[in-house]
């Protein structure tokens, strides 16, 4: 017998390890730079490296966890991951450390997994604080590699990626042993018997999918690429008040613009699960403020949550830019801050919604909507960065005017069918699943739990 | 759920202790941040001035 209270903790924890290994690599670069002699470009080739297997993996990950249970995808995920860890302790060329690291960097599509995990187990009612929980928490991980590892470990790298992968293997075990892929049989084999092609290319031609992975990329895909932009930024946009400071060396340069991007990234983080709480309390409450998004669906006020926080967003990067112009340091860094809030009330209402959306999809959903997002994690950078605008400030207004607000529209235009909304996209439901609609129904329970 | 559930929804006992644990996650992100940027704008966040 299990709680599930038993499978959050489990799907969190592995997801938080999963998270560590993700950017233990980005925690050590200065040693590894160092040992290996590597220029700012392979240093930076290497940083971009932890993203490149995201979007494809995410969407793999996601269907398999429909498919063969989280249970199996987790631990799957956690020793192949865990075993290249301590692959890559041993690695004497950069080559090597840089395939093994990269294979240790897909860790991060265990992401899509522990969502499937985590819905397959929680109501309706509380999902938003359940996801956020598990995915706020999850996140950490991030954050805490930065801060804990170099501490623990000093310049040994190797150390901690041998001891982070055995960790991770014993991870795996334990959720081998005590995890359970869904509430109840009934559940389980839903969402195994719609993880074909067809049920995978109705989920990415649905509106309200590609609606709800825009929201994501506003928040989450903004979020990683903030997390790479913002030292930049920051030693470039506001170089004299650095100085004045009294940040006048390399170093220390280094360690201030790093804590202002890592206030970001630790209330995107931290802030998560508060927003799951908001969409919960949305939905209590039948909050529904916009007239043009319907009121209809049973958790519209959910979809109102998530229009809230894009708006927030929006609002956010136009003030960033704002603040940055009239060059006041503190100022900027207050709004980063609260910007970061404002991105994790986005990615803790996507979240509240796509198990909900997609009941018998969950995976696929996620991985759709979690995977293609990153890839703006990409692109977003290169606009901020782009030698055409006028000054490096502006990016932030840039992409909110000709990026988020049409986001934000095609969302309002998605996202006001009152009945059916999944009937709606590149073809109609009859067409990609005639076949598996004969069999499938959803509303059937069974008491009987599901390994 | 109907609008009329609105405020009849009763939660499982989980539900408020993980209302509590995203409020002292809240907390540390408020605090960290608070710290972090202290020493930033003090002066004192870089290695060569600890």
């Amino acid at each position: 017998m299990t709680h599930k209270i038993e499978q959050l903790i489990l799907a969190s924890t592995g997801f938080f390890w999963c998270f560590l290994m993700w950017f233990a690599t980005a925690a050590f670069s200065p040693s590894i730079r160092e040992d290996y002699d590597l220029s700012l470009s392979q240093m930076a080739i290497l940083a971009s490296s932890a993203l490149w297997l995201a979007p494809i993996g995410r969407i793999v990950a996601g269907w398999a966890a429909d498919k063969f249970g989280a249970r199996n995808t987790f631990a799957i995920i956690l020793i192949y991951c865990g075993i290249f860890s301590i692959i890559s302790s041993f690695a004497e060329s950069y080559e090597f450390l840089f395939f093994t690291r990269i294979i240790v960097a897909s860790a991060g599509v265990s992401f899509v997994v522990g969502i499937q995990h985590v819905a397959q187990w929680f109501e309706e009612e509380e999902i938003g604080t359940a996801e956020g929980l598990y995915a706020g928490t999850g996140n950490v991980g991030a954050g805490a590699g930065a801060l804990i590892l170099p501490r623990i470990y000093g310049t040994n790298y190797s150390d901690a990626f041998l001891h982070l992968g055995i960790i991770s293997i014993l991870i795996a075990v334990i959720y081998l042993s005590r995890g359970v892929s869904a509430k109840n049989e009934q559940r389980a084999l839903n969402a195994k018997n719609t993880a074909t092609l067809k049920g995978t290319l109705f989920v990415w031609t649905r509106w309200t999918a590609v609606a709800l992975m825009f929201a994501y990329a506003m928040c989450f895909g903004l979020e990683i690429a903030m997390n790479a932009w913002l030292p930049t930024y920051y030693e470039e946009g506001f170089s004299e008040q650095l100085d004045k400071l009294g940040y006048t060396e390399t170093e220390d340069i280094q360690i201030a613009v790093g804590t202002f991007a890592a206030v970001q990234s630790f209330n995107a983080s931290l802030f998560r699960p508060f927003s799951g709480y908001m969409s919960d309390l949305f939905q209590r409450k039948r909050w529904m403020p916009f007239p043009m998004i319907t009121k209809k669906l049973p958790y519209s006020p959910r979809i109102h949550w998530l229009m809230t926080a894009m708006l927030c967003i929006t609002l956010m990067m136009i003030l960033l830019t704002v603040v940055g112009l009239l060059g006041i340091l503190p100022l900027s860094v207050v709004v980063l801050a609260i910007f970061g809030i404002t991105v994790s009330f986005g990615t803790g209402a996507t979240f509240a919604i796509v198990p909900l959306m997609f009941k018998d999809r969950p995976g696929t959903a996620t991985g759709f909507i979690g995977g293609v997002s990153t890839s703006f994690a990409i692109a977003f950078p290169l606009i901020f960065g782009s030698n055409n605008l006028a000054n490096i400030h502006v990016g932030y207004a840039v992409v909110a005017i000709t990026v988020f607000i049409p986001f934000m529209l095609f969302f309002i235009w998605a996202m006001r069918y009152g009945e059916n909304p999944e009937e709606h996209g590149i073809g109609s439901k009859d067409f990609w699943l005639k076949s598996e609609m004969i069999t499938e129904d959803p509303h059937i329970e069974q008491s009987e739990v599901s390994k | 759920m109907t609008e009329n559930d609105e405020d009849t929804i009763e939660y499982e006992s989980w539900y408020k202790y993980g209302v509590m644990f995203l409020y002292f996650e809240m907390f540390i992100a408020i605090a960290v941040s608070i710290f972090a940027l202290i020493l930033t704008f003090s002066g004192e966040g870089g290695i060569s001035k600890q």
